[in-house]
């Protein structure tokens, strides 16, 4: 596919684009915590991508390489609308989350723990994404974050210390 | 909420909640398909220099291990390393490093007489950052080794180096 993309079919990059949309866009969403921004970035990384394609130099991982320009491109937008974060909700759950009893009762859940992720520091906040949530190995994080293996292991052991600890208080407000 | 549940259960709920799919814009790909076909938009075309590349990256590789010489480096079997800290007045501590995940509760060190903490642990060839951490909050370096130059985390850490390769 990139190879067709690279010989010209553009029109080939909207399966790329089909392919890693949405769990680009789970992380992008969770690390900026607001909807508008988080697919401004991932709009973003697609289209740098796109015009960098000649830069990734395997075609085979092309969906790492794509992941790292999203981090890179969420660290930009995480510091800028760290300011006026708030809380994501999926489509569906505002739709339909007061309609049920289980269905609010988990879109409490989600607001929890959306907003003890937002507590979370901006590196603490991608590296358990990405280990937790994205399932990464860690040489895989250190190579789309730059950090090294170690300082990932422990971001995401205290990442998931506060997290923890943000979720508790919560239970107590 | 979860009160009756344990830390790892409340992780994990976290997590399943972090991975329900998130819906985007149905416009989303119609949006980045426009952008990328304006007629200004840089089509990426390969470049001849780009063959070059393996070439050098072959190259790269045999000067290193010519230079790591892999075969001249004893075996990688774990040896058995001992860590000590004198701390008369902690109550525990732990070991913690790029060997356990950094993780306190897979190395608690033994106290003998006069605070003199000790563990051992096996180590493969390698580098390896650790740090004893006291009474589960106090993170300390160990005071007769290397410190760690390139702590990326802005802990106290220090370095071992088993298998006499170079840090």
């Amino acid at each position: 596919m990139v190879t067709r993309i690279r010989a010209g079919d553009a029109g080939a990059y909207g399966a790329l684009v089909a392919r890693y949309r949405d769990r680009l866009a789970r992380y992008a969403f969770h690390m900026i915590g607001d909807r508008e921004d988080a697919e401004e970035a991932l709009q973003d990384a697609f289209v740098r991508a796109y015009r960098s394609l000649e830069r990734c130099d395997d075609p085979a991982r092309f969906g790492a390489w794509l992941y790292g320009i999203l981090v890179n491109r969420c660290r930009t937008t995480g510091a800028r609308a760290a300011r006026r974060r708030r809380m994501f909700v999926n489509d569906e759950d505002a739709i339909h989350g007061a309609a049920h009893p289980d269905q609010s009762e988990r879109v409490e859940w989600a607001d929890v723990v959306g907003r003890a992720l937002a507590r979370l520091g901006s590196e603490y906040r991608e590296a358990f994404l990405l280990k937790h949530v994205e399932d990464m190995e860690y040489e895989e994080m250190a190579e789309l974050t730059g950090a090294g293996v170690s300082a990932l292991k422990m971001r995401v052991k205290r990442a998931r210390e506060q997290l923890q600890r943000f979720l508790k208080e919560a239970e107590h407000v | 909420m979860f009160e009756e549940r344990d830390d790892e259960d409340m992780l994990e709920r976290v997590v399943r909640e972090l991975r329900r799919p998130v819906s985007v814009d149905r416009a989303f790909d119609a949006r980045v398909m426009s952008e990328i076909t304006r007629p200004d938009a840089v089509i990426p075309v390969a470049r001849p220099l780009r063959r070059v590349w393996p070439w050098l990256a072959a190259a790269a590789v045999l000067a290193a291990v010519l230079i790591a010489r892999p075969w001249a480096h004893p075996s990688a079997r774990p040896d058995a390393f001992q860590f000590v800290l004198v701390a008369p007045q902690a109550a525990s501590v732990s070991l913690v490093g790029d060997f356990n995940d950094w993780d306190p509760t897979r190395a608690p060190m033994r106290s003998a007489h006069g605070g003199v903490w000790a563990t051992v642990v096996a180590l493969a060839p390698g580098r390896y950052r650790y740090a004893f951490l006291i009474n589960g909050i106090e993170w300390r370096a160990d005071p007769a080794a290397p410190a760690a130059r390139d702590d990326e985390f802005g802990s106290p850490s220090s370095v071992v180096t088993v298998g006499g390769r170079r840090s």
